[in-house]
């Protein structure tokens, strides 16, 4: 549960959500779930000459087993929480 | 799991004609919305028909055309939207991407064969057009909630590839199952995260996200002692 919990903390945040066939959806997070879907607002795809439907959506949902990558704002990663975070889960407690 | 759309006509005999449900597997309806046209990929919409969400799959029948029907598995469904920009397309719409099985052969035209013949399996798109847009939010909502309904499915096999890890539990009994497996969460760092989907994917990423860490730190580290004067830096700082 840890990228859970992680993810958790990004919400508000803009992220670049790469998905397994390609599509590249930058957003801003609007929520996600234990199975990691991801809810995004304020849409826009990356790369909108290949994909020129998605230009009217701005908001979606991704199924979390479809994520290929997340791309974070860099000031989003807290490296104290994280390294916290990973110990105590290897830890398993 | 069949993977993709596929035709669905297994309608109660009722004039309704409501569909036929895997009750016994706990298959629910969620939701009727009438009056829905469905366009698949580039292909025009068609005549209207009623939409119906249950705890496994969307399906789409044909108001006219008992014999016309269309569903597919929230498993199966990767992205869903609400599209209301008429430049993209004309009518206000549930926009929906579709996983076949295979995703990058994406034939978009079935138009070169006319009609009469398309291959279900490979639509990668799917558009419901309510004719009340109204209910645009409600079905995006209800859409939402039954994928989370739908988690993927864990593979029990011993396979090497997707046995996706949920908790430290999963570890622990892993570890109990498996041989070797502290020795290969001590001595086999070097695997990386996309490379290695095996058993012990959660451990291995937390190692590497500790490796990332130590990497991290030694940057900031260089950053802090650039300020000082580099006669001043002892081994012990």
């Amino acid at each position: 549960m840890l990228f859970f919990s992680y993810f958790k903390d990004l919400v508000g945040r803009e992220v670049t959500v790469e998905l397994k066939n390609d599509l590249a959806i930058r957003g801003t997070l609007h929520s996600v779930d234990q199975y990691l879907n991801i809810k995004l607002e304020n849409t826009r795809v990356v790369d909108q000459d290949k994909y020129p439907h998605m230009l009217s959506v701005r908001n979606c949902f991704i199924r979390g087993s479809v994520v290929r990558y997340v791309q974070l704002p860099p000031d989003g990663v807290d490296i104290e929480l994280l390294h916290d975070a990973t110990r105590r889960e290897a830890r398993g407690s | 799991m069949v993977v993709g759309l596929r035709h669905f006509t297994d309608r109660d005999g009722g004039g309704a004609g409501e569909p036929v449900l895997d009750a016994g597997s706990g298959e629910e309806l969620m939701h009727v919305q009438p009056g829905v046209s469905i366009a698949l990929a580039n292909r025009p919409p068609e005549s209207p028909g009623t939409l119906y969400i249950s705890t496994k799959q969307v399906m789409w029948l044909s108001d006219v055309d008992r014999a016309k029907g269309y569903a597919v598995d929230f498993l199966s469904l990767s992205l869903h939207a609400i599209s209301r920009d008429p430049e993209a397309y004309s009518s206000p719409c549930i926009y929906t991407q579709i996983e076949t099985e295979a995703d990058e052969d994406e034939s978009e035209g079935s138009d070169a064969e006319g009609d009469q013949i398309f291959d279900l399996t490979k639509i990668t798109e799917m558009r419901l057009i309510p004719t009340d847009p109204s209910q645009l939010d409600t079905l995006f909502q209800i859409f939402c909630e039954c994928a989370e309904l739908n988690p993927e499915p864990i593979e029990e096999e011993d396979g090497e590839e997707h046995n996706w890890v949920f908790n430290a539990d999963q570890i622990e009994n892993q570890d109990a199952e498996g041989e070797d497996s502290e020795w290969n969460f001590s001595h086999n760092p070097t695997n990386t995260i996309g490379h290695s989907n095996g058993n012990h994917d959660l451990a291995q990423s937390v190692l590497e996200l500790q490796i990332n860490d130590q990497r991290f730190e030694d940057a900031e580290e260089m950053e802090h002692e650039s300020h000082r004067s580099n006669d001043e830096r002892s081994p012990s700082a």
